[in-house]
């Protein structure tokens, strides 16, 4: 009996979670402490205010609005679904950078894989002639071509850093900024921006305008009010077959092999530099599919003059695959909580005095904390052994930068809903 | 002689200390005497390093206790170690690669005036140290650039250098050439002359009569005794850790060599630190069922003739031939069809060391059918197989196939390879220094394996920079110097001092005498 339970808190994966619930607790007090110290100082809030604010930053995935004056709770179904809805891209580019993590490589270059995977698919899309071909296979084709330029994309770095030995972080940063400019100059003297409703200068037309559509499939009879749709089924699904990809195939073992130990790989024959192409190109894949799944839904839009700003989603999957210890399946649960966090957002801005920005400083303060659950984990270790670490991961979480807000706030366009 | 005091500095008392699935440390006493040369003996994962860890403050142990001059201490971390004057030379160094010898040294132990390092003092301190003990170093050169034999230098430097009386010393004289052991003996008796107290790991029995005062013996995590070296020999010894008498010596039939295996012409392969190549027109034929050696002192170009046969390194000129094909330019994996290859570093090229032991011992042979189905690996054969070769070859771990390598001893993953490696039966076995770190009886049991492999028709290409080990497995020896093969003997009629000067670059054979 006793030990089974000790094996337990020995086993790595329980101390990863552990870790993860750990900084992802911190976080959210001290989002809670914040909260109170705005609220005390402002006079519209008050210390009522902040105790709302508090109730919300928890449990504001349950908030049902406010009656006399109190807030109420309960289950939301429009929340639950966009929470769902959201969280849809933020799994895909989480797994994109967890893939990259398990393969010893740093992937700070889904934003321009994101983008890469927008351009392809709205074009595509928007571009294929819905008289001639059915909408469900242009859906299918817009989707694939989506991931095909991540891919591409993707592969950029992984080239440079296998033959040229230039580190993949400031490729990464390169191509982010060569496709946001890329992007801008492809739909600046494109048909697919929408005039039509002149109020929206800058907006790419929503896919809808083809009759392409991310199909329902009941999720919004579950979830009424809400802008679910299929594409959270397919990220668990790509989840699943990642985790498959990276556990169970000789692919999956070639990739960790040659991130563990280039030399080793080598050593025994495996193609050192071919992996590292494939496990970014399989990276940018999953960002492209990120952008393919969230433009396709048919109710977003795309603000295509994007040159001075990259998409936070992209940079958003850093801390989800930190806070899942790169396991693919526990993306699909830190994607839903990140994404909660910006229901949270909006729950607050619509119920409170407070804006949303304080959910981004608490996201902030969760994503800082992220790269610290792996100290948090050594500590947990600390009293066993110490050598034991995963070092790459431990390195590219001490060299993640901060979530760039910069890319979510002004200047942003992306996420236009 | 030294006065022997009965005075006990450190002891170590009933010291049990657990990992998940083995007990490493299980109630161990151990007692060293001030100024003695104390040896520490046991097989492959008996728990040396594991007790000098304890004692250096890297693990808390679940029971026992430490005392030092006879009260107890809490020794919690390296610091608390190095607070009682404890310093310890790690079996895998530890030093900041991008750091001079002189930052190395001081790191940890800066003298700040203000807050400012003072560098000039220390300097004149580490001079006077290194002058004193003749200990050699290049303090401004960075420990990336500079040999293992100096980089111990600086790791025993740093003990002075902090003034520690107690010296732990894990088995510093495996990656040693056998002029840096002399030297090395030499000061650790220096050390103790002075009143320093010394605990010392090693495998090799020799160094063991030649420099300790005492031995204590571990088996399997167990205290097994503690023994005057005076009042023992090599053969008791190794029977002791053991546990059954050890044969010292190899027994073979002698060779019958069959056709070439490997046919080497003209081979260069280029240095890469400097402009002359580090293999230079190199020529020799390695034939079936004869173990051919190249001996040589470390840094003759040995390493650099493995990594142009088994494709690491570009050849730049030359000619390779494996069982009948030209493989001068083929890749690794091709390579790897004919040839199985025991590597030189074994943490660099050997394992993966975040792998378990299973995934590492299919490293190459995940792709064969027996493994796979379609790209999905077979967990369950991969398991039976590393099950099989664990069984075979006395791999010893916490977990079995699914520890991770980066916690087996060291000389547990030199086991696990030389498994992995003459498992894959191939024509060709290349070995560089197959029994760097194991236990005699290990190294009993693997030379038996190479000869068996070379029995069974197979030829053995052994690199081995241990004069023993030369003489006593090959069938016929070829000495590099400087890039060259300077000479060819036969272990039969030749005699070690010969085999020195080949070594040494005192005498070589003309060029037609080769291959003859
Ligand atoms: N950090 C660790 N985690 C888990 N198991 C460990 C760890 N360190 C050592 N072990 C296990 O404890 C046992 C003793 O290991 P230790 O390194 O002390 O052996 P050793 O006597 O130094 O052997 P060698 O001569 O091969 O260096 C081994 O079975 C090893 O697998
Ligand atoms: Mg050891």
């Amino acid at each position: 009996m006793k030990q089974g339970r000790s094996n337990l808190l020995e086993k790595d994966s329980t101390k990863s979670v552990l870790a993860s619930l750990i900084s992802i607790l911190i976080g959210m007090v001290v989002g809670g402490v914040i909260i109170v110290i705005v609220g005390l100082g402002n006079p519209n809030l008050g210390i009522k205010g902040a105790l709302d604010g508090i109730r919300l930053v928890f449990f504001g995935l349950f908030s049902t609005g406010r009656v006399d004056n109190a807030l109420t709770f309960g289950f939301n179904s429009t929340n639950m679904g966009d929470m769902l809805f959201r969280a849809t891209p933020l799994i895909l580019t989480g797994l994109s950078v967890a893939v990259a993590f398990k393969t010893g490589l740093f992937n700070i270059g889904a934003p321009g894989q994101y983008l890469m995977g927008t351009a392809a698919t709205l074009m595509l899309a928007l571009g294929i002639p819905s008289e001639v071909v059915p909408t469900p296979v242009i859906w299918v084709i817009a989707f694939l071509g989506g991931m095909l330029a991540g891919a591409l994309w993707g592969c950029i770095p992984g080239l440079v850093k296998a033959f040229l030995n230039i580190n993949e972080v400031l490729a990464c940063i390169m191509t982010n900024w060569i496709a946001a400019n890329l992007v801008t100059w492809m739909f600046e003297g494109s048909n697919f921006r929408n005039l039509v409703e002149n109020t929206k200068s800058g907006y790419i037309y929503k896919t809808t305008y083809n009759g392409v559509q991310t199909a329902k499939l009941g999720l919004d009879k579950i979830f009424p009010g809400s802008q679910v749709n299929a594409g959270i089924i397919v990220a668990i699904v790509m989840a699943v077959l990642v985790y498959i990809l990276m556990n169970k195939t000789t692919l999956g073992y070639q990739l960790k092999a040659c991130g563990a130990n280039r030399h080793a790989a080598r050593y025994a024959g495996i193609a050192d530099k071919r992996n590292i192409v494939l496990s970014m190109a399989i990276a940018g894949s999953l960002s492209g599919a990120a952008a393919s799944l969230y433009y396709l839904s048919g109710n977003t839009e795309f603000f295509w003059s994007t040159y001075q700003s990259l998409p936070a989603i992209g940079f958003n999957g850093i801390p989800v695959a930190l806070l899942a210890a790169s396991n693919p399946i526990a993306v699909v649960f830190t994607g839903c909580f990140m994404s909660m966090l910006d229901i949270v957002g909006m729950q607050l801005t619509n119920l409170t005095a407070y804006n949303e920005y304080i959910t981004d400083v608490i996201i902030a303060v969760i994503v800082y904390l992220s790269a610290f659950s792996l100290v948090i984990k050594m500590l947990l270790n600390g009293r066993k052994k110490h050598k034991i670490q995963a070092v790459p991961e431990a390195k590219a979480a001490a060299a993640a930068p901060p979530p760039d807000n910069g890319g979510t706030a002004e200047g942003k366009g992306g996420d236009g809903v | 002689m030294r006065i022997m005091e009965a005075e006990n500095i450190i002891e170590m008392l009933h010291i049990t200390k657990e990992f998940p699935g083995i007990i490493a440390n299980d109630d161990i006493t151990l007692q060293l005497r001030r100024g003695e040369i104390h040896a520490l003996l046991g097989e492959n994962g008996a728990g040396k390093s594991t007790l000098m860890s304890v004692l250096f403050g890297l693990y808390q142990p679940e029971a026992g206790e430490i005392r030092k001059n006879g009260e107890v201490v809490r020794i919690k971390n390296p610091n608390d170690a190095t607070a009682l004057g404890i310093g310890m030379v790690h079996q895998h160094f530890k030093l900041v690669d991008v750091f001079t010898v002189l930052e190395n040294i001081i790191l940890g132990a800066e003298t700040t005036k203000l807050g400012f390092l003072q560098k000039k003092e220390a300097r004149k301190k580490v001079e006077a140290l290194s002058e004193k003990y003749g200990l050699k170093v290049d303090l401004d050169a960075k420990v990336e650039d500079i040999t293992v034999g100096m980089q111990q230098r600086v790791e025993i430097l740093k003990m002075l250098y902090r003034d520690n009386e107690i010296l732990i010393f894990d088995e510093p004289t495996a990656v040693l050439t056998p002029q840096e052991i002399d030297e090395l003996m030499a000061t650790m008796k220096e050390f103790a002359k002075e009143g320093k107290s010394i605990l010392f790991i090693s495998h090799k029995l020799n160094e063991i009569m030649a420099v300790a005062d005492r031995v204590t013996v571990l088996r399997k995590g167990k205290y097994i005794g503690t023994v005057d070296t005076k009042d023992t020999d090599k053969q008791s010894l190794s029977n002791m850790m053991v546990g059954r008498p050890v044969q010292l010596q190899v027994e073979k039939e002698p060779a019958k060599p069959g056709e070439a295996v490997l046919e080497v012409e003209h081979l260069c392969v280029p240095s890469k630190s400097h402009k002359r190549d580090a293999v230079h027109d190199v020529s020799f034929t390695a034939r079936a069922g004869e173990i051919l050696c190249i001996a040589g002192i470390d840094g003759n170009g040995q390493s650099e003739l493995v990594y142009g046969l088994t494709g690491l390194e570009k050849c730049s000129e030359g000619k390779v031939t494996l069982c009948g094909h030209d493989i001068s330019h083929a890749s690794i994996h091709h390579r790897g069809g004919d040839m199985s290859h025991i590597p030189e570093d074994r943490h660099k090229h050997g394992l993966v060391l975040d792998f378990t032991l299973e995934q590492n011992m299919v490293l190459q042979r995940f792709r064969e059918p027996r493994f796979q189905n379609m790209g999905f690996i077979k967990q369950g054969e991969v398991r039976k197989y590393a099950e099989t070769l664990i069984e075979q070859y006395d791999v010893r771990s916490g977990q079995g196939p699914v520890t991770i390598a980066r916690s087996m001893s060291g000389g547990n993953q030199q086991k696990a390879i030389i498994a992995r490696e003459i498992d894959r039966e191939k024509p060709l076995i290349v070995a560089v220094q197959p029994t760097r770190g194991l236990d005699v009886g290990a190294i009993e049991y693997i030379h038996k394996q190479l000869v068996a492999e070379r029995d069974k028709g197979k030829a053995v290409l052994l690199v081995s920079l241990e004069l023993d080990e030369v003489m006593s497995l090959s069938d016929r020896i070829l000495v590099m110097y400087e890039g060259e093969i300077v000479g060819e003997l036969d272990p039969k009629t030749t005699t070690v001092q010969e085999l020195g000067l080949y070594m040494a670059g005192a005498k070589r054979m003309g060029k037609d005498g080769e291959g003859a």
